[in-house]
């Protein structure tokens, strides 16, 4: 080979070897005097096979073989490493190359790249490190006052253990009632304001209230449905530089779920953001993902409305992220926001504008290709068509590097300019509000700002002080439906369904009030109530020689609820009931969503001798594997497949329920069948060995009394 | 002679770098400069039954500008991951990186605890640090900059490695 060609190429610290054969090289072109150091066995002969002289570049030959074997036109790259010779470390990277059926091995001496690489790396990684620590730091600071506020029983201010850890924390920390109005802050919040060139006409806790509401328009919808945030905001001090801060906002909530005050900290981020900028242009653009950040849609939605021409504005929510990240790791959680990003960006247009302004959050504006004020119903089809373009590509699996594949959705809320409102504030307000009701489906949904969904919030928040007031007013009942054994027609146990009774004479159905109980957190306590409910009726049957026993329903909130384990045995205890004959049904999805959490809960619960069945079974995503690693007792068939048992139904419609079965049996699990209406599903279930079951077949739940009537009908029949 | 290949694994900045060369050159530097690819280091160690060349492989630390890269376990007879108590975050990250290590490569592990010369300011308990530690064969408390724990922890991988 020429070697001034190759020097003019730029090649000039680099070395070409020629594979001959798998054991023989040829130096066909070197540069620099490093080689002779490196690899001892070039010197002296022109082939020459390796002798271990670099573990790197003999394990990268194991890649190159296989390219090599093949030899079709290619390239393989080893990426960089060191070595260290007597005076010098060098940084190379080898790849190996085949071009017109030869076999060529490079090896490139970057020492130059190498140094390029590790500025750029070094100033990201440390502000990296620094985020990290402050935010660590803030993050336990803030759950540990959190966990002081809510524990001890005594009303704030005379909380000792809570003004004692104020005093002593460097997070600023302010401590409102419902009203906002301060009931207690520290001196580090206070120092966080304190500059001796500025006199700030407010407190600080007003001044951090204020910023945040000035800078976040989510912070109505915050408040009023108690819900937390974590976010940056901006102080603007001139003449100074102006101070970042990392602030979070939690409810604290008593034991009835209702917010008794407010908890904000805040720390010092400033000097993060400082390192960030100086790593080029990231004031403007997010780290991870190399979008626009939220200040810099900011800006531009502001000036969009100026140009005032009809858009929408799109706020978009990565949905069952928290999942990602709490199975694989913040590590692959970064990995699908920027696969993520990168699928949704190109979606947009160019004249559109797509930014990421908040942690899995992203927003678009959509412009339309018009400037009537009016917006068009084929308007809102556009819009519709687009966000569905986004939600599309968000559900398609991601196959990630290390060979995982996870899947996330995206529920988009919308908001148009002008019709809903010409300002900045107001647009980002009413997105937020429109993607909080998106959010509440469980599938990716887009859903647009209304006035209904406004009503539609405010009658949540009526039906949720009416829920609140139930347990009080003690409006609920367990109803009791009976489960049967199909073989002899006797009932072996109950499942206690909760009734609420609504002071305006109607009933509510749990359809109803359960999943708002579940958002609202107050499944809590409604679930302890069940909890003690059900082990009350189990006292009073066992005292009437009814040992049966009872199975309870237990939702996702509750199973996250440290306490619940606690709970269960503390109940049993005090009413003296005999745990074998409690039962828990869990539904799939809880399983998923929480599996170590989940794993341990059931492992205690079924130390004590209660037993434990998956309701719903078959309409989530267990497998096998899965089901087997899960210390539980019995499936229960979900009435949707129970219900595809008619007279006109197909050999194929009972197919799942005979795999059910089958797998069950193999797994050595009982299997109960839901929602059984008719002789015929009866006989399908008993012919095929399924002998447990409860439905209208048999009986509706029943209120407590005619439930222990129906006991004495089959007692007295006997 | 046999080697013996153990790879480095952990966050950026939890002190791998520094580690290896406690361990290899007996030197220390406060300095930070960060990793690009990989670095090997030779020592040969002896054991109660032989001698073995330990050829261990310091890694990039794995982080959002750097993922993990299977391929550099290869041919590994057992790896460390590296975590740094003054910063909670690196054990999370620990954790992650030992479940992509487990798919792919069934070698034995060893957890080192990093800048024990300086104060915890991690927030985990003994009862979750001892269920940590279960997903290891052994753990150390290390500082490169003292010394305190480095030898005895190459030591005991060759050990494990020759017995
Ligand atoms: N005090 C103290 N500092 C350490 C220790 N180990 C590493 N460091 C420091 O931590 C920073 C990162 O170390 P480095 O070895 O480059 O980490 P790596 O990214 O994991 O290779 C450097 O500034 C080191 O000086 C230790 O045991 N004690
Ligand atoms: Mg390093």
């Amino acid at each position: 080979m020429d070697a001034s060609l190759l020097a003019a190429l730029g090649f000039l610290d680099c070395i070409v070897f020629q594979r001959l054969s798998p054991n023989e090289f040829e130096v066909l072109y070197k540069a620099g005097n490093w080689l002779d150091e490196l690899l001892p066995e070039t010197v002296g002969s022109k082939i020459f096979s390796f002798e271990h002289n670099s573990a790197y570049l003999e394990d990268f030959l194991i890649d190159a073989e296989n390219l090599w074997l093949v030899n079709k036109n290619g390239r393989i790259d080893s990426g960089m490493w060191s070595e260290q010779l007597s005076n010098q470390v060098i940084r190379l990277e080898a790849s190996a190359v085949v071009a017109d059926k030869k076999n060529y091995l490079i090896v490139n001496k970057l020492n130059a790249k190498y140094k390029q690489k590790q500025e750029t790396l070094q100033i990201a990684r440390e502000s990296l490190l620094t985020a990290d620590k402050i935010s660590a730091q803030h993050d336990y600071l803030h759950s540990r006052l959190e966990e002081l506020l809510s524990e001890t029983e005594r009303a704030f201010p005379a909380n000792q253990p809570v003004t004692q850890a104020l005093a002593q924390t460097d997070l600023g920390v302010a401590i409102f009632d419902t009203d906002l109005l301060l009931l207690n802050s520290n001196p580090a919040l206070r120092s966080i304001f304190d500059d001796t060139n500025i006199k700030t006409n407010l407190p600080a806790d007003k001044l951090l209230l204020e910023l945040f509401r000035n800078q976040y328009p989510e912070c109505e919808r915050i408040f009023s449905t108690a819900s937390s945030w974590i976010g940056e905001i901006f102080w603007l001090n001139p003449p100074l530089q102006g101070k970042w801060l990392k602030l979070s906002i939690q409810p604290i909530k008593n034991d009835a779920q209702e917010v008794q005050n407010w908890l904000f900290s805040a720390s010092d981020v400033t000097q993060v953001k400082y390192l960030l900028k100086r790593n080029e242009k990231l004031t403007h653009f997010d780290a991870l993902t190399n979008l626009p950040n939220r200040q810099y849609f900011w800006q531009n939605l502001e000036k969009k409305i100026q140009q005032n021409r009809p858009f929408y504005l799109l706020y978009l929510d990565i949905k069952q992220f928290k999942r990602i990240n709490e199975i694989h790791g913040h590590l692959i959680g970064d990995e699908v926001i920027r696969e993520l990003s990168i699928r949704l960006n190109n979606l947009v247009n160019a004249d559109d504008m797509i930014a990421k302004i908040g942690g899995t959050e992203f927003a678009v504006i959509l412009e339309l290709k018009h400037s009537h004020a009016q917006i068009s119903s084929m308007d809102q089809d556009y819009a519709v068509t687009f966000a569905e373009k986004l939600i599309g590509t968000s559900c398609l699996p991601f196959y990630l590097s290390s060979g995982l594949k996870c899947e996330v959705g995206l529920n988009v809320g919308v908001a148009a300019f002008p019709k809903d409102s010409s300002s900045a504030e107001d647009l980002m307000k009413y997105a937020d509000l429109a993607v909080y009701a998106a959010k509440k489906k469980s599938i990716s949904s887009i859903s647009f700002y209304s006035k209904e969904l406004v009503d539609a919030s405010r009658k949540r928040i009526e039906m949720e002080d009416a829920l609140r007031n139930a347990l009080q007013n003690q409006e609920f009942e367990l109803y009791l439906q009976p489960i049967l054994n199909l073989s002899n027609g006797q009932i072996i146990k109950a499942e206690a369904l909760i009734r609420w009774h609504h002071p305006d004479g109607h009933m509510v159905s749990p359809d109803e009030f359960i999943p708002l109980s579940e958002q609202t957190g107050l499944i809590i306590p409604i679930g302890k109530w069940v909890i003690k409910e059900a082990c009350a009726i189990l006292k009073r049957l066992t005292s009437q020689g009814e040992p049966i026993k009872l199975s309870i329903n237990l939702s996702p909130r509750q199973v996250g609820d440290r306490q619940l384990f606690e709970f269960i045995s503390d109940t049993l205890i005090e009413s003296q009931v005999n745990p074998q004959q409690l039962e828990i049904e869990l539904t799939e999805g809880v399983l998923i969503d929480n599996y170590d959490r989940v794993h341990f809960l059931l492992a205690e619960v079924r130390k004590l001798g209660i037993s434990i069945s998956i309701d719903d079974f078959g309409t989530g995503y267990s497998s096998l594997a899965y089901l087997q690693k899960l210390p539980i007792d019995q499936l229960k068939i979900d009435r949707s497949f129970v219900n595809e048992i008619n007279e006109n139904s197909q050999d194929s419609d009972g197919a799942i329920i005979l795999a059910v079965i089958a797998m069950a049996h193999n797994l050595k699990l009982e299997v109960i069948a839901e929602g059984v209406e008719t002789e015929l599903q009866r006989d399908f279930l008993k012919q095929h060995n399924c002998n447990i079951a409860q439905g209208y077949l048999f009986s509706r739940p029943l209120p407590y009394d005619e439930f222990c009537e129906l006991l004495a009908a089959q007692k007295a029949k006997k | 002679m046999i080697q013996k290949k153990i790879c480095l694994l952990g966050a950026t900045g939890v002190g791998k770098t520094s580690l290896v060369k406690q361990y290899v050159e007996g030197i220390f530097s406060e300095k930070y400069l960060t990793s690009i690819g990989v670095k090997i280091d030779k020592k040969q160690v002896e054991t109660e039954n032989q001698t073995v060349q330990l050829m261990i492989w310091d890694i990039e630390g794995i982080d959002r500008y750097c993922g993990f890269q299977a391929k550099y376990l290869r041919g590994a007879s057992a790896f460390i991951i590296v975590t740094d108590h003054t910063r909670s975050q690196s054990l999370v990250e620990g954790l992650d990186i030992l479940k992509m290590v487990k798919e792919v490569a069934d070698i034995p592990g060893v957890l080192a605890v990093n800048k024990v010369d300086l104060p915890a300011s991690w927030h985990w308990s003994e009862t979750e640090l001892a269920e940590i530690k279960q997903g290891f064969v052994q753990f150390f408390n290390t500082s490169a900059k003292t010394g305190d724990g480095v030898e005895p922890m190459f030591t005991h991988i060759a050990k494990v490695l020759t017995a």
